[in-house]
């Protein structure tokens, strides 16, 4: 092999990895992580304009990503919840258009133009190596330069080898890119849930957190009762308690985050929160609970503004 | 290349031809497709059974759909963070006023919201009678079908879907649908649902 087509099978060998890794990189971006946005990635959001449900902040969309979440809980198929879903919203809320009807033309002509003008390359490329090595060479009287190219090309094209090679090549670049992408629309489409269950809470406290930065604090409150409902969990009561303060109940506050100072008595968070929450209730209480917040954790990012709190009186 | 391509009369015609393939294949892609996207996918949801809705209302009490067959029952879809709703509030509250003693109940699904700041919005609209199922989440929405609020949906006393409304409705909506499907005035003692 020459030093010239080692490099071009390099070359070739380069863009046949590139157009895989191209290809395949979005679907696996899709299909690993988490389930619940890759199913939610395959909707329509209803409420938008050419926007998934996956990638919507509009309230209908946040809302859509609950039920699959909640779904995919329970045990329920991809399938399952999409049909769910298209029962609800019709067929448009599936981003991919349907397979039957006029829609099957979408999916197929691809698929028959990428063939055709493959097949098309491949047979005009050998008619032509064909008519190139026959009698061109009488056409025009070889002379000069382009006699020497031509020579280089008829020899080429005269053994058909090299074409071959590469038409072979380019139709494997072209078979694996759309392998890739069949195996990758396909292939994830009604795979059986995980074997661990999509956990709704996640979803859960990333829907609170987002509430309690638009301000929202009774909606943020509701939604982590939701969550301590399901999974009773010391950091998720101080962030109900935290709320519940901000959202001017501080009495049902400091009853939180007595419960986790009765199992851990010295828990920075749990002072914190029990502090400002009888300091809401212009309790005596507030200044000394606010103090031992500060003897246990001087280095908590909330200590500067207690201490001139503190100060305040 | 010193050879100029030669146009010939097979060539022009292929190019033609092609054209003319893509273009039909266009029109006729999208006058189909187009169809299929123009006939409203969720008209077919009025005579449908309505989808289930219960749970512990605002107030403390309990509300379940299924347990008010023989009413006709509004279902509101609303949030206190949406305009439109704060207009259209008054005039469901007014509705179920009228209408009750025939048998009419109204029951607004508060979506993604916090109970203060839904009863703060039923206090100043006058609509603090009504029944109001929070869905913190959303999911009850979803369950309707519902894109947007506020939305409506009328339930005949058989629990079908009788009509539906996407943005507010209006006393002429009111009127057009709600009353026909209502049953004579003046009930007797203890048919009030609830």
């Amino acid at each position: 092999m020459t030093a010239r087509r080692a490099l071009l099978a390099a070359v070739l060998l380069l863009a046949l990895g590139a157009a895989t890794v191209g290809v395949w990189r979005p679907f696996d971006a899709e299909a690993g992580g988490d389930p619940v946005r890759r199913l939610a990635g395959q909707l329509r959001c209803p409420a938008c304009q050419g926007e998934s449900v996956a990638d919507s902040q509009s309230p209908i969309a946040v809302a859509m990503r609950q039920v699959i979440a909640d779904q995919l809980a329970r045990g329920r198929t991809p399938g399952q919840v999409r049909a769910y879903l298209v029962d609800r919203y019709g067929p448009d809320v599936l981003a991919a258009p349907p397979a039957h009807g006029a829609g099957l033309v979408l999916w197929l002509l691809p698929a028959v133009v990428l063939v055709g003008t493959t097949g098309a390359a491949i047979w005009r490329g050998r008619r032509r190596g064909r008519g190139k090595a026959g009698g061109r060479s009488d056409e025009h009287p070889p002379s000069g330069t382009r006699d020497r190219s031509r020579r280089r090309r008829d020899r080429q094209l005269a053994g058909r080898r090299f074409p071959l090679v590469w038409n072979l090549a380019a139709t494997a670049v072209v078979a694996g890119v759309v392998a890739v992408a069949v195996v990758g629309t396909l292939g994830g489409g009604d795979r059986p849930p995980p074997a661990v269950p999509a956990d709704p809470v996640p979803g859960q406290l990333a829907l609170a957190r987002q509430l309690e930065q638009q301000g929202q604090f009774d909606a943020a409150a509701e939604v982590y009762r939701t969550v301590l409902a399901s999974r009773p969990d010391d950091g998720v009561r101080l962030r109900l308690a935290f709320t519940l303060v901000r959202s001017g109940r501080p009495v049902e506050a400091a009853g939180l985050a007595d419960q986790v100072l009765a199992a851990r008595p010295d828990d920075p968070q749990s002072l914190l929160v029990l502090g400002l929450a009888q300091r809401a209730t212009r309790s005596a209480a507030a200044t000394d609970t606010l103090r031992r917040f500060l003897a246990v954790d001087p280095a908590n990012p909330a200590a500067p503004e207690i201490r001139r709190l503190l100060d305040e009186g | 290349m010193s050879r100029t391509p030669r146009i010939t009369r097979r060539r022009v015609l292929a190019t033609v031809a092609a054209l003319l393939v893509v273009s039909v294949l266009g029109v006729v892609l999208a006058v189909a497709l187009g169809r299929d996207g123009a006939a409203d996918p969720t008209a077919d949801r009025i005579g449908r059974p309505a989808p289930g809705l219960a749970g512990p209302t605002l107030d403390g009490g309990r509300v379940e759909l299924a347990g008010l067959r023989g009413s006709v029952v509004l279902v509101n879809v609303f949030a206190s963070w949406c305009g439109p709703c704060r207009d259209e509030l008054p005039l469901l509250a007014d509705a179920q006023r009228r209408w009750a003693a025939r048998g009419f109940r109204v029951i607004g699904v508060d979506v993604r919201d916090g109970p203060d700041a839904a009863r703060a919005l039923l206090a100043q609209t006058g609509a603090d009678q009504l029944t109001v199922l929070p869905d913190p989440t959303g999911v009850i929405a979803v369950d309707w079908g519902a894109v947007g609020v506020p939305e409506t949906y009328l339930v005949g006393p058989d629990g079908r879907i009788e009509a539906w409304e996407r943005g507010p409705v209006t006393a002429g909506w009111l009127q057009r649908r709600v009353d026909p499907l209502l049953g004579k005035p003046a009930p007797g003692p203890g048919e009030e649902p609830g």
